[in-house]
Parts: structure tokens; C-alpha cells; sequence
């Protein structure tokens, strides 16, 4: 009678154990961050294509859309080590149409207190290669191969009213600026380099550099750091407000003129230079809980 | 010790019974999965419904129906119709300005009603997550589970009063008779049994094979050769703000489906009178007045253009963005030229965009054997 028995168990578990996978191993020194990302206007979340904003030049204008890159990002620990997402691609596409885009985790955090964080807006030198995202949303954000490559920082996409009270589209996009030189090519050159730049084809100020050849590209990225104190909890998610203060990029210490640069700025780099100087006010991280 | 070994055994026989599936006790239908050769940097991902995966044999039935005019569900020769009526690959499976029946590419149904918009190009549309139509009226996730998918498209325009106007039961019943369906729909399906909603899939799986990716473009990207010095022009106006700026609406290298599939207000009007555009879709006001962002690939061959076909030419078209565009309030933010009424280029310049464009041909797409008419039909 005992052998019935025996084999019965040896039937049980030899079952439970070919049947079944291996539970994953857990680890319980590692938590993880949520940050929650908000796009806000003097601080109330934006509503989008309304007439109802304001900046320091006196532009009344709307937003329609943002879409951006958020990458890199780095935990200070209160003992001064630095700590890296985990995960094997740290770059986040955040889109105001695509609300699960507005929502971003990182796992695989050591437990502990903390002292700081900080990103990089865009994307550095490193990463910003071009066909890196084949796959939409991301391949939409490419930047053209003849204007640095790449990929769009940011899309900020909206409308001014002009000094024609005009309802005026703006492009607000930021990614690899391009500075220019006045040497005239040769005509064996095999076809015009400065074909795209020699016309005043924009809206609104055309500055000389505007008539120039591109002779370098500028990467405008910024890395933006907040001193915050937290505590990662095992198995756990921390939980973040990441807040772009869409009209910081305009009212910061280098106001911005819509009248002056017109609605388009990928190609004129002193703009860009404007935003990524400006940019270092735009964000702004408070811990939930 | 027998006793031992007897339930040994068994043990053994009911554990390896227990983790082995059987399936040789059953007949299993298994069509062989259809394979892409794609390349980079093409999307990876794509829009293929779980419920039509693609099948060499779904895509070969699919064929057979796309150029079948027996889909109408009639069989008198004045009254045929099938999709490739108003789709013609050697116009980028577009009716085309030079459609022989269609004069200037406006087509008509059966009934001799004419489309109030143009035919979109089935091209490229595996790729493509943001609804179907100009206005994107079928998409995922619509709440109506009618008006989703492509396979809905096959259904809409099959039984359209101003288009194929059949009758889905005349249809499956027409195709259940005719020698050699009922065996390709076994093949395809699993069954003889001739459906409507086999017939939708089959179609659908022909439609989301219909890839171009070896334009002139694409071998330059891919270093097979050297576009011509105006063509290289046209790719600088093409991809700069200061030049012609098409690039955010209409891709480029970066997005090799020249398109984002998006629907914008361009500026061709100023005032919306009630019209199929986005806005009848959505709802928002912001959407009136816009409509899908065509894709670029082969739309040499796509005369006319715009969704109302107002353009006879590329020519045309490009005048409008250059001087033609108009600021309307509800214009959308990416054509920010419009204060100055479009990209103000130079004859020269637009020629060069022109050639560039034209290179965005994909000639062994629009002849390649695989897509085109059958040389006969199974019962042929």
C-alpha cells in the first residue's frame, strides 16, 4: 500500500515541477520612480488651442501641442552616488495627444534616500543618431539629415496673434542648431549647400545668418537638476509631478518675441540658444508621495 | 519489486501524458504565415489584426478577389466592379487622372454616382494606425465595430450605393459557385464554405501586402546610387524650414513612409461648409477642414490631388504651397508659412522639389508581378 502512495507523490510533484516555469527571482532591494508629467501654463495645466495666454514681449498666444524627449536620467543618493535607470533604453517620448506617454517608470532602483535629480531634455550627442526609432510615434520626431540629424528635441506647436491680428502659426521646435559661414563654394560644388539658407523664405525677422552656409552643428540639449529629497522603498513606486512650464520657454531670462523670430526656428540657432537658456527655468519636480 | 516498477511506469506515462499536447490526433489547419522583406528603416511595427493574420494563401485569395469583377456580386459584363476598378497599380493603386472610365480620376459607382472625394493610393497601409479614408472615419478604436479596419473598408465599398453596390449574401453566394473559390477560401480559411467576412479578410491581407520601399530615394539612402544634382536640391527644400518645408506632414528619410498619416487643415480653404473632414469624425472644431496627409510615395502617378481632387498636376500642387495657401483661423500650426500665403519658392526651386519628389517613384513596386491582375481566374 505504501508504494501506490509513493509513486502518487513522486506523480504530484514530478507534475508541479516540469509543468510549471521557474518563478522569477526576487530581488528586494530595488523600487522603482513613477514621474507623472504635466504641462503647465502660470501653473494650471494648459488647455490646448485657446486664445488665452500671455508672455512678457506681449504675444497673446495658444498652444495646440507638445511633444518632446525626456532621457538620461540620473538619481543623486544622499551619499553623493550617482544612480542610473536600469533599464536598457532611458530615453521617454512624451506626447500631450497620447496621455500613457504622459507617465513614465523607471525600475530597478536601489532603495535608499536620495538627494537630487536630474535629465536631460532632448537628447545628448550620444544618443541623438539618426534611425534610432524607426516606429512611430518616435520616427516622426526625426530631425532632417541636412540640418544636423537626429531627432526633434521638442515640437511645441501653437498659434500668436500677430501685429496684424493675425491668428499666426508657430513652430516652436528645438533640437541640433546649425551655425554658418560666409565662404562662397565654388560653382564645382556638386549641388548648392546654400540653397535652403539663402532665401528669406520665413515669416518675420530674417537675420543675415539667415543667408549664410552651415558650417557647424550645435547641440542644444540641457541637462535640468533639482535638489529633492526621497526615499526609494523597496518594491515600491515613488511617485513624481514632472511639470514643463510651457510659458517659462518664452518668459524666462531671454523673453521671446514671436513678432521677431517668426514661426519657425529650427534654423536659427541665437532662438535656439534662447530656449536652451530659458529652458534651465522650464521644469520643475515636486515629489507626490 | 514488479508492483514497484508497474507504478513507475504508469507515474512515468501520466507525467509525460500530461505535459505533451496531442495534436496529432487532430487535423490542423495551417496556412503558411506571409513573410515581409522589409528594409530598414522601414517601421518594425505593424497593423495587422490578430483576427487576419496574414497568409501566403489568405494574400493569394485576397489577390484573386481585389481583381474580380464578380465582386459586385454580378456577373453581367456592363455590371462588373471590383476593387481594382478605381485602384490601378500602375497608378500607385489609385484611380489616376489618365483612369480610362473615370474622367480625371473622379470615379463613380455602379450606379454612375461619383465619390465626393478622390481615391486614397493603397500603398504602405500595413504601416498605417491612424484610420482609414481622408478622414480617418475607420479606425481601432471606434466604438461602432463596423468602421474599424480595412476589412470594414472591403464591406463599405462592396455594398455602397455609390460604389460597388452589391449585396453581401449575392456576393458569397456568387463566389461559392464559381469552380475554384471554394477550394483557394479552404486554403486561406480552413473551409469551403464561402463568408462575407473571409471575403473582407482575404482582401484585407492582399491590400496590407501592397508595400513600396525601392524608390530612387531608397536606393540613394541605401547607397545603390546617386540622385541627380536638381533631386538632391529638392530633398534640401523638402527637409528645411526656410525651404519648402514638407518634411514634418510628409516625412523624409527618417520616416520613410513620406507621410505621418495625420490629418491636417493645409490651408486650402477658409471657410468649412458640412463636409466628410476630420471634424465629422472627432467633433473637435479644430479638425475642420482637414484631412489624411497622403503619402509622397509615387503620387507623380496619383493625379488629382487633395481629397477633392482640385490639383491636376504635381505642378499645381506646388504653386499652392508656394503662393496659394490661405491663413484660415482653423489652419493647422505646422503650416506656419501661411502668413506669407506658402513657401515662396523660385521657379528653379520648385522644379528641383519636383524632381525630388518624382524620385519617390517606386517603379518595381507599380509593376511588380505579385501585386498585379492574375493572368486568370480559378475558374479560368
Amino acid at each position: 500500500m505504501k508504494a501506490p502512495i509513493f509513486f502518487a507523490l513522486v506523480l504530484v510533484i514530478g507534475i508541479s515541477v516540469s509543468c510549471k516555469k521557474n518563478p522569477a527571482t526576487k530581488n528586494d532591494t530595488y523600487g522603482a520612480v513613477r514621474m507623472n508629467i504635466r504641462h503647465s501654463i502660470s501653473g494650471n495645466d494648459f488647455v490646448k488651442d485657446t486664445l488665452q495666454y500671455a508672455n512678457v514681449a506681449g504675444n497673446r498666444y495658444l498652444i495646440s501641442e507638445i511633444q518632446w524627449f525626456l532621457s538620461n536620467v540620473i538619481f543623486e543618493k544622499s551619499d553623493g552616488t550617482l544612480v542610473k535607470s536600469g533599464q536598457s533604453e532611458d530615453i521617454y517620448y512624451v506626447d500631450t495627444d497620447i496621455p500613457e506617454n504622459c507617465s513614465v517608470l523607471i525600475s530597478n532602483l536601489p532603495v535608499g534616500d536620495y538627494k537630487s535629480i536630474q535629465f536631460t531634455f532632448g537628447l545628448d550627442e550620444i544618443t541623438n543618431t539618426s534611425f534610432r526609432f524607426v516606429n512611430p510615434p518616435e520616427s516622426f520626431m526625426f530631425w532632417p539629415e541636412y540640418l544636423g540629424g537626429g531627432y526633434h528635441y521638442m515640437k511645441l506647436n501653437g498659434k500668436w496673434l500677430n501685429t496684424n491680428d493675425e491668428l499666426a502659426p508657430f513652430n516652436f521646435h528645438l533640437g541640433i542648431g546649425q551655425l554658418s559661414w560666409n565662404k562662397t563654394f565654388n560653382d564645382t560644388d556638386f549641388f548648392d549647400f546654400g540653397l535652403a539658407n539663402a532665401y528669406e523664405h520665413c515669416e518675420g525677422f530674417a537675420p543675415p545668418f539667415k543667408l549664410a552656409r552651415i558650417s557647424q552643428f550645435v547641440q542644444n540639449y540641457f541637462i535640468s537638476s533639482q535638489e529633492i529629497e526621497f526615499t526609494i522603498v523597496e518594491q515600491s513606486n515613488t511617485t513624481f509631478s514632472l511639470e514643463m512650464q510651457v510659458d517659462k520657454w518664452f518668459d524666462s531670462d531671454q523673453p521671446f518675441n514671436f513678432d521677431s523670430w517668426g514661426g519657425s526656428i529650427m534654423q536659427q540657432q541665437p532662438a535656439q540658444e534662447m530656449a536652451r537658456l530659458n529652458g534651465q527655468k522650464v521644469f520643475r519636480i515636486s515629489l507626490i508621495n | 519489486m514488479f508492483s514497484r516498477f508497474k507504478y513507475l511506469f504508469l507515474s512515468l506515462f501520466l507525467l509525460f501524458s500530461a505535459c505533451t499536447n496531442r495534436q496529432d490526433d487532430v487535423v490542423v489547419f495551417k496556412p503558411t504565415p506571409y513573410s515581409f522583406n522589409i528594409p530598414f528603416p522601414f517601421p518594425t511595427e505593424m497593423n495587422i489584426p490578430a483576427d487576419n493574420p496574414m497568409t501566403v494563401e489568405g494574400v493569394k485569395l485576397g489577390r484573386y478577389l481585389f481583381y474580380d469583377g464578380r465582386l459586385s456580386g454580378r456577373t453581367q459584363p456592363d455590371s462588373m466592379m471590383c476593387c481594382a476598378t478605381c485602384h490601378i497599380q500602375s497608378n500607385n493603386f489609385e484611380a489616376g487622372i489618365n483612369h480610362p472610365i473615370f474622367h480625371g480620376g473622379f470615379v463613380h459607382g455602379i450606379n454612375g454616382q461619383q465619390l465626393d472625394h478622390v481615391v486614397l493610393p493603397l500603398v504602405n497601409l500595413v504601416w498605417n494606425f491612424s484610420g482609414y479614408g481622408w478622414n480617418g472615419f475607420l479606425y481601432q478604436e471606434n466604438q461602432d465595430e463596423n468602421f474599424r479596419s480595412i476589412e470594414d473598408f472591403v464591406r463599405i465599398a462592396v455594398t455602397a450605393q455609390n460604389e460597388l453596390m452589391g449585396d453581401t449574401t449575392n456576393v458569397k453566394t456568387l463566389f461559392q459557385q464559381i469552380d475554384g473559390y471554394p477550394e483557394l477560401f479552404k486554403q486561406a480559411f480552413g473551409s469551403e464554405v464561402v463568408t462575407f467576412d473571409h471575403i473582407e479578410k482575404a482582401i484585407a491581407q492582399f491590400v496590407r501586402s501592397l508595400v513600396s520601399t525601392d524608390s530612387r530615394f531608397d536606393k540613394y539612402m541605401r547607397g545603390e546610387l546617386q540622385l541627380t544634382p536638381s533631386e538632391l536640391n529638392g530633398y534640401v527644400l523638402f527637409t528645411t524650414e526656410n525651404g519648402a518645408d514638407c518634411f514634418h506632414c510628409h516625412g523624409s528619410s527618417g520616416n520613410p513612409l513620406f507621410t505621418t498619416h495625420k490629418f491636417y487643415n493645409n490651408g486650402k480653404d477658409t471657410v468649412f461648409p458640412a463636409q466628410p473632414d476630420r471634424f465629422s469624425v472627432t467633433g473637435d472644431e479644430m479638425d475642420r477642414g482637414a484631412y489624411k496627409a497622403p503619402t509622397l510615395r509615387n503620387v507623380a502617378l496619383s493625379a488629382p490631388y487633395m481629397h477633392d481632387g482640385r490639383f491636376k498636376t504635381i505642378d499645381e500642387v506646388i504653386d499652392f504651397y508656394s503662393n496659394g495657401v490661405q491663413l484660415a483661423t482653423l489652419i493647422d500650426p505646422l503650416m506656419h508659412h501661411a502668413i506669407r500665403g506658402g513657401v515662396q519658392l523660385t521657379q528653379s526651386e520648385k522644379s528641383d522639389l519636383k524632381a525630388f519628389i518624382v524620385s519617390l517613384q517606386d517603379d518595381s513596386f507599380l509593376s511588380n508581378p505579385y501585386f498585379s491582375k492574375p493572368s486568370s481566374f480559378p475558374d479560368e
